[in-house]
């Protein structure tokens, strides 16, 4: 049988075995699956380095390296899909950055040998010869910054651009500008080897293809292998032109920008679809089977974010018909997938219950769902921006909306530890001697003021000078301004909307509202004794209780909950406040990402009753065990309060095994869980809705269920390949939202 | 100004009634049903619940219990403290949801299950009421939008074994509300331990036009730990098995 149905689901297994085998390579990872394959046998790459700190920077080393690394990639084909291509390895991998270093690589002898010739800077990511900035590290180290400064490529691509271009076209536009430009020619020269490579890696599946349909003896696969060297064909140089053919050509592009460091994002599937979908079903050489088989094919090579639904700049709802085939395909994939769905009033409802259908059906994470109204208001209100370009500003990361092709955030990469710097406010007030929460509010936001000022100090730097460390070759062939003007995204953005994100709200408004009710009014403690107890670690577990049973953020107007709205509103005010240079502002959030364990271990203990070094809060999330009903409404009603304002999101992240089937009283529930949350200005809804009994069981031995799919944060992950602390987490907040 | 003992508000609760509701829990029942899942609620007075896994053996119980070790079930609250308690979940009620009032059996505490429905109506919030329909109020009933009510046993000896009460006034208040036409969700709990009857229980309410619905609910183990909190026996009923539960399925019914 050689089916769509029995193809998908040896695509599936595939997956599945893959997950475990990257298990086996590269340990635990709490991290995105990314759609990465495992590493083949005897995989090498040998960099060049360009620096004398042993390293590569600029346009050269990453052109060179990027070449490189995806000339080392072997093709990858898989005859039950229609799609080819997959990502391994990136460059960042060879930069050194242990932090994300997979095992296989520091397990290679090559690399290890290199360690040892290499100095002693082992990271470097940055170019600190160059671009040092020492002066910072103190503050930043003091207030446990997420800097940003050669952070992730957090920002989306057009790409209308490449699709009506393709690999050729580029390479004629790069040649154009590149004579209007001659003073570029470093930028040109790295952006036509990058496109050149990207050819070759096309023409390497057209050669692997060849070899397996001269030896392929099944006519059906023969045929389907036939026709992915076609299109693959047509892709090399052309711009595509069917459905088949965009789907393929954006695979390719997404291994390319993914092997750069893990870069890219996706797109409004539906919408940038929709033309080649209608051309091709018009002309009798597509189906709704077939569309849906491609578009579960590109969901499988990368679980990028892509939007769906939504409404266009006239508010008027863009869902079609291929929205629909996008959630029947993930459904018929069901793997890790990044779906969000944009919500409107005027967006087709019938289109919303069904997505909540599949989130209640397969209980695999996905989609997502985001509030146009907040979303688009918010950003408007950021100094100009108008209603299209809010409209164009779509879902394509963890936590994070960019407009494609115009915007640079940074999205996602620079974080405040809100619990250190309350830590910090702490030790002040202790040496003045004079305790009060008031106090403490005043030197929190006095510290928080030095840490954004600190933070802001990172990102220029960053973006004054990540051209000439890490350009974006890749993705700047689908931007605005970079091949025009032979400059890197980082130089000629329409917007610098940059995202900074405060994380452990609730370790800190629980904090102060541990501090106002049990020491300021019922004075079942003092201040002095409270900090005893902060300095030995509630070495008397009464005293922590004390302070950790006191009313929450999140059950619903307790004092903890009006110290979060206080919070917000400093938070808020500070980022706003914070000059910035040219045409660079900073949009506050609230968001974790998966750090919360590592910002945790940064932390003391605080007043909320939480042990040195425990996790802080994900996100705007209340702390785990809220309140023993675990009511997601309650979380919803507290984390709406605490929504930043500006476009950027406080994400509500909820698991819990409501016992609802997927009937027509389970979707209307969820539902209206989503659109009540969004009335009142929430932003982002990740929902696990998880059974309880196969949680609990895959925490025990997680290879019982290796197709397992939680929503770590932002992003699903297998919760096979988590960490067993970050499994445990997962499970800790679950069992809060039972 | 009336106030009322409410052993426990339960926010997000989809399980008791349509959409999201809150649910706030009565506490005292004139029954004593041997299943009950909801056992500190029998009792009309506040009572300590004890959870010994919970302690940390600090010896200061009477300058109060932080671990949760030592809960006190019930507490004296106005209508006012209630009712705010349920407005802070009104976004989320939307058409269908609301409010459930349940126990224990609510209409023990009549006037102040009367006072907490006007007060939500004139929020303009669904009310909903959970009942063993022991007690009959007219005004209640009137007023409220929606009856789920229990018939748990058909045989009398056998409804007074098991709950400690005749169901003679039960069966005679369901056929009051349908006169009244007050629709009504019929319920069963199921116990299969006992001779429940639940053919002629399905048939009494067929004959009633206002039932819109009847459920059977699987008896669930979830009152144990409680009993355990509140020092009493275990209750040595199990969960039906899923066939057990088919073989009754032609009994439930909804009409349109």
């Amino acid at each position: 049988m050689y089916s769509y149905a029995s193809r998908l689901k040896a695509m599936r297994d595939t997956k599945v075995a893959h997950t475990l085998a990257k298990r086996e390579q590269n340990g635990y990872t709490d991290l995105d699956d990314f759609g990465t394959v495992p590493i083949s046998e005897g995989y090498w790459v040998e960099p060049w380095y360009n620096s004398t700190n042993g390293s590569f920077y600029g346009y050269d080393g990453m052109c060179e390296n990027f070449c490189r690394v995806l000339d080392a990639h072997e093709p990858y084909i898989d005859p039950n899909e229609m799609l080819c291509g997959r990502w391994r390895d990136m460059l960042v991998n060879y930069r050194g950055d242990l932090h994300y270093m997979p095992d296989w690589l520091k397990k290679n002898p090559k690399t290890q040998e290199f360690m040892k010739s290499a100095t002693n800077q082992w990271s470097k990511r940055w170019d600190e010869g160059r671009f040092p900035y020492d002066h910072l590290k103190p503050l930043q180290l003091k207030y446990n910054i997420q800097t940003g400064i050669d952070g992730d490529a957090h920002f989306a691509c057009d790409y209308r651009i490449g699709f009506e271009l393709g690999f050729g076209g580029l390479l004629e536009k790069i040649e154009k500008y590149r004579s209007m430009n001659p003073d570029k020619k470093a930028f040109y020269d790295a952006e036509e080897k990058v496109v050149k490579a990207i050819i070759r890696f096309v023409q390497r599946h057209i050669d692997k293809l060849d070899e397996m349909i001269a030896s392929e003896t099944d006519e059906a696969v023969k045929a389907n292998l036939q026709e992915m060297k076609i299109v693959c064909k047509n892709i090399r140089y052309d711009a595509p032109k069917t459905f088949h053919e965009v789907c393929q050509w954006t695979a390719i592009f997404n291994c390319a920008s993914r092997i750069y460091t893990r870069d890219g994002a996706g797109f409004q599937l539906d919408g940038l679809l929709l033309p080649y979908y209608e051309r091709d079903v018009k002309a009798g050489i597509l189906d709704d089977e077939k569309a849906k088989f491609l578009i579960a094919n590109l969901l499988l090579i990368d679980p990028h974010y892509y939007q769906i639904s939504g409404v266009d700049e006239n508010d008027k709802d863009m869902t079609n018909h291929l929205s629909y085939l996008i959630l029947e395909a993930a459904d018929s994939i069901n793997i890790a997938t990044n779906l969000t769905v944009r919500v409107h009033e005027n967006c087709d409802k019938e289109f919303m219950k069904k997505a909540v259908y599949y989130l209640l059906k397969n209980k695999n994470g996905w989609p997502r769902f985001c509030n146009d109204k907040a979303l688009a208001e918010g950003y408007m209100r950021n100094n100009g921006v108008d209603k299209k370009t809010a409209r164009e500003r779509i879902a394509v990361g963890c936590n994070w909306m960019c407009v494609p092709g115009k915007e640079f955030p940074m999205n996602d990469t620079v974080k405040v530890n809100v619990a250190k710097v309350l830590e910090e406010a702490l030790k002040d007030m202790r040496s003045e001697g004079t305790y009060s929460t008031e106090r403490l509010f005043e030197l929190w936001q006095e510290h928080l003021k030095v840490a954004v000022d600190v933070t802001a100090a990172g990102i220029n730097l960053h973006l004054d000078h990540i051209w000439e460390v890490t350009p974006e070759l890749v993705m700047n062939l689908m931007m605005k301004n970079t091949i025009e003007r032979g400059e890197d995204i980082s130089q000629c953005a329409e917007l610098y909307t940059v995202g900074i994100d405060g994380a452990g709200l609730a370790v800190v408004a629980d904090s102060f509202g541990a501090l106002e009710a049990r020491v300021e009014e019922e004075k079942l403690l003092t201040w002095e004794q409270m900090y005893e107890a902060l300095d030995n670690d509630f070495a008397d577990e009464r005293t922590r209780l004390i302070l950790n049973s006191a009313p929450k953020y999140c059950q619903g107007g307790t004092v903890s909950d009006e110290w979060a709205k206080r919070l917000t509103d400093a938070w808020v005010r500070i980022v706003k406040a914070q000059p910035m240079p040219e045409n660079r502002q900073l949009v506050p959030g609230w968001f974790s990402w998966a750090r919360t364990i590592e910002y945790g271990s940064n932390v003391g203990a605080t007043p909320n009753g939480r042990k040195a070094k425990a996790p802080i809060s994900h996100g705007a999330n209340p702390n785990p065990h809220f309140r023993t009903d675990g009511a997601p409404t309650a979380q919803a009603n507290g984390i709406a309060s605490v929504q930043c304002g500006y476009g950027n999101t406080a994400p509500l992240q909820i698991e819990f095994d409501p016992k609802l089937a997927a009937d027509e009283k389970g979707i209307d529930t969820v539902l209206q869980l989503i659109e009540s949350h969004f009335k009142q200005g929430g932003t982002l809804i990740n929902i696990n809705i998880l059974d309880k009994e196969k949680l609990l069981e895959a925490n025990e031995n997680p290879d019982l269920h290796p197709d397992l799919v939680v929503r770590v944060t932002g992003f699903t992950a297998y919760f096979a390949s988590l960490s067993p602390q970050f499994r445990q987490l997962v499970v800790d907040r679950f069992l809060t939202g039972i | 100004m009336i106030n009322g003992i409410v052993a426990d508000i339960q926010r997000a609760s989809v399980h008791d009634g349509p959409g999201i509701r809150t649910t706030i829990f009565l506490k005292g029942c004139p029954l004593h049903c041997a299943w009950c899942h909801n056992p500190e609620c029998i009792d009309f007075e506040p009572q300590t619940m004890y959870y010994p896994e919970k302690c940390i053996g600090c010896g200061l119980c009477n300058e109060g219990c932080f671990s949760g070790a030592k809960v006190i079930c019930g507490r004296e609250m106005t209508v006012e403290e209630v009712v705010k308690q349920v407005l802070l979940d009104k976004d989320y009620y939307g058409t269908d949801g609301g409010v459930t009032f349940s126990g224990g059996e609510p209409l023990a505490q009549r006037e102040f299950l009367s006072a907490l429905i006007d007060a939500c109506k004139e929020q303009g919030i669904h009310c909903a009421v959970e009942t063993s329909l022991i007690y009959f109020n007219e005004e209640i009933f009137r007023k409220i939008d929606l009856v789920m009510a229990d018939l748990k046993i058909w045989d009398d000896k056998l409804h007074k074994k098991y709950t400690g009460v005749s169901n003679g006034a039960i069966k005679e208040h369901f056929r009051k509300l349908n006169e009244m036409n007050i629709p009504v969700i019929a319920r069963t709990p199921v116990i299969p331990e006992i001779s429940q009857g639940i053919e002629q229980i399905s048939e009494f309410l067929k004959k009633l036009s206002n039932v819109r619905k009847y459920e059977l609910l699987p008896y669930h183990p979830l009152g144990s730990a409680k009993r355990e909190a509140l020092g009493i026996e275990p209750d040595g009923f199990t969960i039906p098995s899923a066939e057990y539960m088919k073989g009754l399925e032609k009994y439930v019914f909804i009409r349109e």
